[in-house]
């Protein structure tokens, strides 16, 4: 009976550390989401410097508002030089309409072979139960979290004027695949930002090439600025948020919404508000 | 009819849903009359994959010159995969046609490249869809000014608003407003996202 005390404190002894344990990193966790976000990112970039910019076309609607805000902000083929589209697998519509988009592009400049178009598993099907969706996300997760660090088995080998693997700008609309790009661009920046807790003496190299300016423009610390994430509620959104909207909220570093009464919303006190910025659709 | 200039009503549901009640409602002689009435010649309907036999027994029903057809010639397909921007052509005017109207389920897509085309607009949300955040947007542009919003059961009486709308309609992409700053497009976005030094 003793043994059975013994054992029963101790166990609710280890169960209250590991629910003290828990609560202490979620609150750094939810600390440093609110830090991350929050905290401008340092100009580091020159100009002229080559950037990747990936789009993630959602689905019928989601894709045709995206092309219609590609279009709208006249996306410079030569500013960004290597595009990424990523789609859901079975929507050859997005795949089509990314192929059509970078063909007005040649026009304007765009080098031969500079973007790709990736597929990845969907998240959830229509009408998938949602006792199989867990295993499905987490599938397409992980191929996301391959196209981002340029793995992705329909991924050409990057050209070589890129520095880093990872794009620089990654604009999204939604749904489901937008979540698990985004959810995956902060996992991988959140692993460099640890890399420099854990490794500070690799900052003043970095510092360094910062202040040297392009001469050492593959400096691996400059990782940490790049995967930058813009969310665009979708335009048919007029008083509340889509549900990858309201999953992304405290994710995403720009959440851009385009009807007034969507403006100045966060997801908790102390996060990032979004920001209404008028109709970005043509 | 050579001497009439040819005016298209163009109906689109939408690929992914089915929406037999806006179909039934475009589909019934009285609506055909009321066409009839505001000039119109053509009805050119998408009626989405399952619409298929709502559009042959309405055809089997009123076949090519029946008087319940008012004059009005009606065609239809299911979907476009290219897109509906050739239907969409239909509706404004040129050499022999005069402007007519598209009736759009309230899908962005077919929304956004009605406005862009400049036609006049009925937005009319499909009530069978779960999380109905299209009353809204169809409120909000009919409110602006930019379409009428309409109930499927009001088709008749839509045709009337549309009328008025067409001798007020906004350009499209609206300008933006003064208190919208230079920086908040998205190609400003990104730029600030980019972190240059110059």
């Amino acid at each position: 009976m003793a043994l059975f005390q013994l054992s029963l404190t101790g166990l609710l002894a280890w169960g209250l550390l590991c629910l003290v344990v828990g609560c202490i990193s979620v609150v750094i966790l939810l600390h440093a989401l609110a830090i991350s976000q929050s905290a401008p990112v340092p100009k580091w970039r020159h100009q002229s410097s080559p950037v990747h910019f990936l789009v993630v076309l959602g689905s019928g609607g989601h894709t045709a508002e995206m092309l219609s805000m590609l279009r709208r902000m006249q996306l410079d083929p030569i500013k960004y030089t290597y595009r990424t589209y990523i789609v859901s697998s079975g929507d050859s519509f997005s795949a089509t309409k990314a192929v059509e988009f970078e063909s007005t592009l040649v026009e304007r400049g765009a080098a031969p072979g500079s973007y790709t178009v990736v597929t990845v598993p969907r998240a959830r099907r229509v009408h998938q139960s949602y006792f199989t969706a867990p295993f499905t996300t987490i599938q397409s997760f992980y191929s996301c979290l391959l196209v981002l660090r340029g793995l992705h088995s329909d991924q050409q080998a990057l050209p070589a004027e890129l520095p880093s693997p990872y794009p620089d700008i990654i604009l999204t609309n939604g749904p489901a695949t937008a979540v698990c790009v985004i959810l995956a661009a902060r996992l991988l920046r959140m692993y460099h930002y640890c890399l420099r807790l854990l490794f500070p003496a690799r900052m003043h190299f970095h510092a360094r090439s910062m202040a040297g300016a392009t001469t050492h423009r593959s400096a691996p610390l400059s990782d940490e600025f790049r995967l930058r994430t813009i969310f665009v509620e979708s335009w048919a959104r007029v008083t509340t948020l889509s549900l990858s909207g309201k999953i992304l909220l405290p994710f995403a570093d720009r959440f851009l919404v385009q009807w007034p009464a969507l403006g100045g919303k966060s997801a908790w006190k102390g996060m990032k508000k979004t920001e209404y910025v008028g109709f970005l659709v043509d | 009819m050579a001497h009439q200039p040819r005016k298209l009503c163009f109906v689109t549901v939408g690929a992914t849903a089915s929406f037999h009640l806006l179909l039934e409602s475009i589909l019934d002689p009285a609506f055909l009359g009321k066409l009839h009435r505001h000039g119109y010649t053509n009805l050119l309907i998408q009626f989405g994959k399952d619409g298929q036999h709502l559009f042959d027994d309405f055809v089997a029903k009123y076949p090519h010159g029946h008087t319940s057809l008012h004059d009005i010639t009606v065609e239809g397909f299911d979907f476009n995969h290219a897109g509906l921007d050739n239907e969409m052509r239909l509706a404004k005017p040129s050499e022999n046609r005069s402007s007519g109207l598209v009736i759009s389920h309230a899908g962005s897509g077919s929304i956004l490249a009605a406005l862009r085309f400049g036609v006049p607009l009925v937005v009319v949300p499909n009530p069978t869809l779960q999380d109905n955040h299209q009353e809204e947007l169809a409120e909000v542009l009919q409110t602006e000014g930019y379409a009428v919003w309409s109930s499927y059961r009001e088709m008749s009486s839509a045709l009337d608003r549309a009328e008025t709308l067409r001798t007020q309609m906004l350009g499209w992409p609206p300008v933006s407003s003064a208190q919208q700053k230079e920086s908040q497009n998205l190609e400003g976005v990104v730029s600030e996202e980019m972190a240059y030094l110059d």
